[in-house]
């Protein structure tokens, strides 16, 4: 980790020094300044932007080393500036306080582009080493002297807005050599640290993960859960993200989700995580395993990138994604099979995710996890082949190795692929699949019975295929292998008794189906 | 903020009534917002300005990047981003919405989109909006008002029946709208006028302004130069000002 610690001013540098929170400032601070544009015209100076060197950061230091509301300038100050002008800028807070710690830095830093905003006739872009200011013309008119004031009146945002800050104090630099030097040597590295830490940061590591409902409008019962080892099925949002929105707009789309007591380390299962679901699913579900593909997957909203599918020939998880128009080796293109998983269900036998899923040290971890995988589009292999184990990357087969179920049998038993004797389970070592029974020659039931763990109740007796459900409503039955028909029919969540068809082994042609009322002619 | 939403058939002079509506409320305020919402038209063409990258564009470049973003602020990126891609002209501010989505879900994506683009318009005057007859920005949110809907129509009967869709569908949207009006172009007889002020009042659409046909529009075209190159001689240049002014006057 990178040391926290003041930063050394060079004994020649022009340095404006002071303390003391400030009586009266001649701009108004309010939100409702946030977004003004400055434009060019109206502009006095820039600072930062697309032509000049420029950072922003919180350092979080012990309490004895922050002299509460003290300002440093270092380099020239606005009435030393020419009009029209850009210049390099440096901001730098430090702050501390008994709640204060290093882990929170990345959010008070990004609340300086809120506070600053709040500021009239200031307007600040951006963040890290990308911050580009523009303070206007109208700004100074009205009294606007000094870098000092617009220091003074964010720390006053600072401590109002975030009480646990004990101590704040800021250094602004304009000097460009000062400006270079903090940012290549403590804000890059800084930077770089924080960043690291989207592959570092762990489900364990944190109290608490983020849900999304931004696709409920479509999937009304779908609920993203967001945690540190599986971002949302979009792909588009993080822990990080998720963290963020939900500081922002506690009662927006991101909610904070308390993990609760944890019930299944391996599938990822978290007795906060079901209570939230159960609730903002109206009752559809009650139980999810984040990192799980067979029993109580994630629900799947209809917006993933990737879907996984479980091939029972080959007892062997595919993916594709969006962006392949063919059909995998089990007949069915990405569109075919999203039509049937999306809406917000939980389907077995199929799993909708993001693509950064596939960087998690978690993936399907219940399942076997990049171990009973056996095939993926070779423009989606490339892009996460850094991410798959080395000692099975070469094992999982492409569409240039496999288009149809037989190809792909021949070249998984060709490459020795661990589905074909058994996959044992990396995080604790367990055997969860006995291989092919004409390899390892076990009886038929026997081996097939280990996918559907995810389905006892409904498949007692082990099905070579996931069994058949057609949950309400009549509807043609698709000539295609066997699987779950999830129907996302806003009336289904209304018809507390549903008429529930299981039917195994079959290939099914269906013209009609009338469904009856009891006693009904 | 007053926004102005000027639509209409593809053709029918949307375009040249929305540059020099721009033209002219420039001249008098500060604060202009220009919107090019149709991928069709070519709005920074028509005031003469170079646009170098729209929001469609950083909107795509969001969505392949968005993994290498580590802990960065997504928001905040987008935002930065998006005042970037704004071109700042003389006299008013110029936002080109550019392509539409591509595959794969841009749900969170358009919802920080929606809340950069409110922020961003509240501190405007005026914010002008030339929209394809879709309407496409306006079902999605991404603009989420209009006051004054100004549909510009020719005489052709697909120029007409494109007007009383619209219609339709602004009141669909809940756009929250004051007025509905209307602007007839290329009006070159009595007739055809009379019976554009019958189509106004049986669609209890206020005609806003009746624009003749003009050599120099076409000539300007013609030639592919702006619009706003027109003077004082043109009569459609003299008549758009005064419906800036209508505008100007609140």
């Amino acid at each position: 980790m990178v040391e926290r610690k003041r930063i050394e001013i060079p004994a020649d540098a022009k340095v404006k020094v002071s303390v003391g929170p400030e009586e009266k400032f001649p701009f108004d601070i309010s939100p409702m300044y946030e977004g003004e544009r400055i434009r060019k015209e109206d502009m006095f100076v820039e600072l930062g932007g697309p032509k000049q060197v420029k950072f922003e950061l919180v350092l979080a230091l012990p309490m004895d080393q922050v002299e509460d509301m003290k300002v440093t300038l270092v380099g020239p100050d606005l009435d030393e500036m020419k009009e029209g002008e850009s210049y390099p800028y440096g901001m730098l807070y430090y702050i501390a306080g008994s709640k204060v710690e290093t882990d929170l830095e990345p959010v008070i830093e990004r609340r300086n582009h809120d506070f600053q905003n709040y500021i009239e006739g200031y307007m600040h872009l951006n963040q890290r080493y990308d911050i580009w200011v523009r303070i206007s013309k109208n700004a100074v008119k009205k009294g606007l002297k000094s870098l000092i004031q617009i220091a003074k009146a964010t720390m006053m945002l600072y401590k109002n807005e975030l009480p646990f800050i004990e101590k704040i104090e800021a250094v602004y630099i304009t000097d460009k050599n000062l400006v270079e030097k903090i940012l290549k040597e403590i804000a890059m590295p800084i930077y770089d640290e924080r960043d690291r830490r989207v592959e570092t940061l762990h489900d364990e590591d944190v109290q608490e993960f983020y849900s999304c409902t931004l696709c409920q409008s479509f999937a009304p019962t779908n609920v993203c859960i967001v945690s540190p080892d599986r971002p949302s099925l979009c792909g588009a949002i993080t822990w990080f993200d998720g963290r963020a929105a939900a500081k922002v707009d506690p009662e927006g789309p991101n909610k904070a989700v308390p993990k609760g007591e944890l019930l299944d380390p391996i599938g990822g299962e978290y007795s906060g995580v079901n209570e939230f679901a159960k609730r903002e699913s109206g009752g559809e579900y009650d139980r999810i395993k984040l990192h799980s593909f067979f029993e109580f997957p994630h629900t799947s909203c209809g917006c993933f990138e990737v879907i996984g599918f479980y091939m029972p020939e080959v007892d062997g998880i595919g993916w594709v994604h969006r962006g392949y128009p063919h059909p995998a080796p089990n007949g069915l293109t990405f569109s075919t099979m999203a039509g049937q998983t999306g809406g917000g269900k939980q389907v077995k036998g199929f799993l909708g995710v993001g693509i950064a899923y596939f960087r998690s040290k978690k993936f399907i971890q219940a399942d076997g996890g990049w171990y009973r995988v056996v095939w993926m589009p070779k423009e989606l292999k490339e892009r996460v082949a850094k991410y798959i184990p080395e000692d099975i990357r070469d094992k999982i087969a492409t569409e240039e190795n496999a288009k149809t179920i037989e190809e792909l049998k021949e070249f998984l038993k060709k490459v020795d692929h661990p589905v074909v004797k058994g996959v044992v389970r990396k995080v604790d070592g367990k055997k969860i699949t006995e291989g092919w029974p004409e390899v390892v020659g076990v009886k038929e039931e026997k081996v097939e019975a280990k996918p559907e763990v995810a389905a006892p109740a409904q498949a007692p007796t082990a099905a070579v295929q996931p069994a058949v459900q057609v949950p309400t409503a009549p509807m043609p039955i698709p000539a295609m292998p066997a699987f779950q028909l999830p129907m996302p029919m806003p009336s289904q969540q209304a018809a507390p008794a549903g008429i529930k068809l299981i039917i195994k082994d079959a290939k099914i042609t269906i013209g009609k189906i009338v469904l009856k009322k009891k006693g009904e002619k | 903020m007053t926004a102005i939403a000027v639509t209409g058939k593809g053709g029918t002079g949307k375009t040249l009534v929305s540059a020099l509506l721009i033209h002219f409320i420039s001249k008098k305020s500060r604060k202009v917002l220009a919107v090019d919402a149709d991928p069709d038209s070519n709005l920074s063409d028509a005031l003469g300005v170079e646009v170098e990258r729209t929001l469609g564009d950083v909107r795509e470049i969001f969505q392949v990047s968005r993994d290498e973003m580590g802990t960065m602020n997504k928001e905040q990126w987008l935002e930065g981003k998006i005042y970037e891609t704004i071109c700042e002209c003389n006299g008013f501010d110029l936002l080109v919405m550019g392509r539409p989505e591509g595959e794969g879900c841009y749900c969170f994506a358009n919802s920080l989109l929606r809340g950069i683009l409110r922020k961003l318009t509240r501190h405007y005057e005026f914010v002008i909006i030339d929209s394809e007859a879709g309407l496409e920005h306006f079902s999605r949110k991404t603009i989420d008002s209009a006051e004054y809907v100004i549909v510009v129509t020719d005489m052709s009967k697909k120029g007409l029946a494109t007007a009383s869709r619209i219609k339709q569908l602004v009141k669909e949207l809940k756009l929250n709208f004051k007025d509905i009006m209307l602007i007839a172009n290329r009006i070159s007889s009595e007739e055809a006028e009379k019976r554009i002020r019958e189509f106004s009042e049986r669609e209890k659409m206020k005609l806003l302004e009746v624009l003749p046909y003009d050599e120099r529009v076409v000539e300007l075209d013609l030639k592919g130069l702006p619009v706003v190159n027109l003077d004082e001689s043109s009569e459609v240049y003299r008549r758009m000002r005064k419906v800036a002014e209508v505008f100007l006057k609140g």
